[in-house]
């Protein structure tokens, strides 16, 4: 009987590990071949039939001095940081006194509040996409910076809010009365006490921003279409229509990923930092 | 430094009378402790006068001045909370600055107050350490010299002791005590631990529901408890009640109770002998009750009482004796530890006339505190 239980136990053990293996195979295994892709020789993707290896034959980085020897190129990365920086700052800039009030005030109709901020992200970009462009057509915002960086905010600020939102209900009331006690205005409280200590959960917010606007296409392709300004995802894009050899679809995608990789990594940093430990017993 | 007057102050949270009526005038410079119950409303009180609560009705006058309307930044006190409420992205110093810097003080004086409040509170050398990395009781200091350095008129402590082990306590009592001695600055703290109260304040406030139940020394609260609650409350193990009638026998006033008639001292004869026939409550601290055979002479004015052991509990130096009387009334005293008492032995006691405190069963005042 305590046999049998044991033998179930380690089948189960080694169900949960196979099935963690495959889901992480599942993930690693495309960014492994995009990567692979990114470096390989021409010889070793046009292999005539034969099967493609695992490993390039001759890996290179040839891809990636190609890219950056065109000057679209530069312009292109130029204009993503342009948009994804300043949908960061309008973002903040309105997301955060919003995330403070909703997350220290008691506001009358908060739970509608949020529940109409989250209802924004429920419709499917695609169904939003036509109504946000008309508008910004009407304002003669297509194929500005200005109107894609007005459509990433309004994407990202929901999240900005939600995020900052919990960052500011997280630091405990005591710190802002003992503050207070202690002389300090609604403006020292804020920023001396709450806002450096909502500090992490806001890099995070800003974070998430960031990328979200640096690898979003839909509304990109939709306000921009394949005009003057274009950002990277329109660059992929447009690349692909002309079928280019997938080493230099790869390398583009890696450059777009280098972010999102390097930034999530930072991210997880700041989601595990338990800075608040310490203050309250 | 400064006085505090409490004129009839009232708070009302919901449906529920959080604190009512209450008055108290807390000298400059007094140590006075809020003791009570969790939910008596002590700690609501101090947060009213912190400013952090409002205050429905009556008045708050601190140093001659009315606080009622002054928002809680502009009043001269400082406070420690419970959590100590260090600010987690600050150093130590940093913390201790915190209301000096937002008060726009020189930074000479600044840096000669850290200084000083690092001293008094042996805090030296843990200037630039961040609260995670502070014990307890480094804590609890490091709130206290945020609170001192601001010079405050009033000093409010919230429980700050009660995160702290009970050998840390009592420590950090002792420094209380000698801070307060130091400094001078009129101290409220708030507690429901009621050795706390008794060894470092000058006066008792005893709260029971958002009342005050009586405000006086720790030996007049310990001595002449002003209700029963009061009495309850304060002392341990806790204070033995019995119903009974004001009686006069022979020489003697007493109340007849269950256990037998309990004698009063002389000195209350007169007094009690007015009140023949009142029903009152007795109560008498395991303290002021003796086991008969290891006492050694018998007082005139103590009540020989029979009751039959029932259970011993060992407190350490001392032990707990639980008995009951013959029709099953119960009687808690103290025993040194080296009498031998088994359960189910009948036993005499002897109890000490002074310290039987009689209370109305109706109003729960003690009838000879007026």
């Amino acid at each position: 009987m305590r046999i049998g239980s044991f033998a179930a136990e380690s089948t189960k053990k080694a169900l949960w590990a196979a099935s963690i293996v495959i889901a992480v195979l599942f993930i690693v295994a495309p960014l492994y071949l995009l990567f692979k892709y990114a470096i390989s020789d021409s010889a070793s993707i046009n292999t005539g039939g034969a099967p493609i290896p695992l490993w390039p034959f001759h890996p290179t980085f040839r891809s990636f001095t190609y890219l950056f020897s065109d000057s679209q190129f530069y312009g292109v990365i130029f204009n993503s940081l342009i948009i994804a920086s300043c949908t960061v700052g309008m973002s903040m800039l309105l997301g955060v006194p919003a995330a403070y009030v909703l997350g220290r005030f008691r506001v009358p109709g908060r739970r509608a509040l949020l529940l109409g901020l989250i209802s924004v992200r429920l419709f499917p970009d695609i169904a939003s996409v036509i109504p946000i462009t008309e508008f910004l057509i009407k304002l003669r915002l297509q194929n500005t910076y200005t109107g894609v960086i007005f459509a990433h905010t309004l994407l990202a600020l929901p999240y900005v809010i939600f995020i900052g939102m919990s960052a500011f209900e997280s630091i405990p009331g005591d710190l802002e009365q003992q503050a207070r006690v202690m002389g300090a205005g609604g403006f020292s409280i804020f920023f001396r006490v709450l806002f450096p200590l909502a500090l992490p959960g806001l890099a995070a917010a800003a974070i998430y921003t960031f990328l979200l606007s640096w690898d979003e296409f839909i509304f990109a392709y939709f306000i921009l279409g394949l005009g003057k300004i274009s950002t990277l995802t329109l660059f992929l894009k447009q690349k692909l229509a002309y079928a280019p050899p997938q080493n230099l679809l790869a390398a583009i995608s890696v450059l777009l990923s280098l972010p999102v990789i390097v930034f999530s990594l930072l991210l997880q940093k700041y989601m595990t930092a338990g800075i608040t430990a310490g203050s309250v017993k | 430094m400064a006085e505090v007057l409490l004129k009839a102050i009232s708070k009302r949270l919901g449906s529920n009378q959080v604190i009512d009526s209450l008055s108290l005038d807390i000298k400059n410079g007094e140590f006075v402790t809020l003791l009570g119950p969790s939910g008596c409303g002590k700690t609501t009180l101090l947060r009213m006068i912190a400013g952090l609560e409002a205050i429905d009705k009556g008045d708050l006058v601190v140093g001659g001045r009315r606080y009622n309307d002054i928002p809680s930044q502009h009043r001269k006190l400082a406070m420690v909370f419970q959590s100590y409420a260090l600010f987690p992205h600050m150093t130590v110093a940093q913390n201790i600055r915190f209301g000096l810097t937002i008060n726009k003080t020189p930074a000479e004086t600044i840096s000669r107050k850290l200084a000083w409040a690092l001293d008094l509170l042996r805090l030296a050398g843990l200037d630039d350490r961040m609260p995670r990395h502070l014990s307890g009781g480094q804590r609890q200091r490091v709130a206290l010299a945020r609170a001192l350095v601001l010079d405050p008129e009033v000093l409010l402590l919230d429980e700050p002791l009660s995160n702290l082990d009970a050998a840390l306590r009592e420590t950090a009592m002792e420094e209380l005590k000698r801070i307060h001695h130091q400094v001078g600055t009129t101290i409220l703290y708030v507690t429901h631990n009621q050795v706390e109260a008794m060894t470092m304040s000058e006066r008792i406030a005893i709260l029971n529901a958002g009342r005050l139940e009586q405000f006086d020394t720790p030996r007049v609260v310990y001595d002449a408890p002003a209700t029963r609650f009061a009495a309850s409350f304060i002392g341990s193990p806790a204070m033995n009640f019995l119903d009974g009638t004001i009686e006069v026998r022979e020489e003697d006033a007493g109340v007849d109770t269950a256990l037998g008639f309990i004698k009063l001292d002389k000195d209350r004869f007169g007094r009690a002998q007015q009140m023949t026939g009142r029903k009152v409550t007795v109560g008498i601290r395991p303290q002021n009750i003796a086991y008969a055979e290891h006492h050694e002479s018998k007082r005139y004015s103590d009540t020989t009482l029979r009751v039959s052991v029932e259970l011993v509990e060992t407190l350490g130096d001392r032990s707990l004796v639980v008995s009951r009387g013959e029709n099953g009334a119960v009687l808690r005293f103290l025993i040194t530890r080296d009498i031998e008492i088994e359960p189910q032995e009948m036993i005499e006691v002897f109890l000490d006339g002074r310290r039987v405190h009689l209370f109305d069963p109706q109003t729960n005042s003690n009838v000879f505190v007026s």
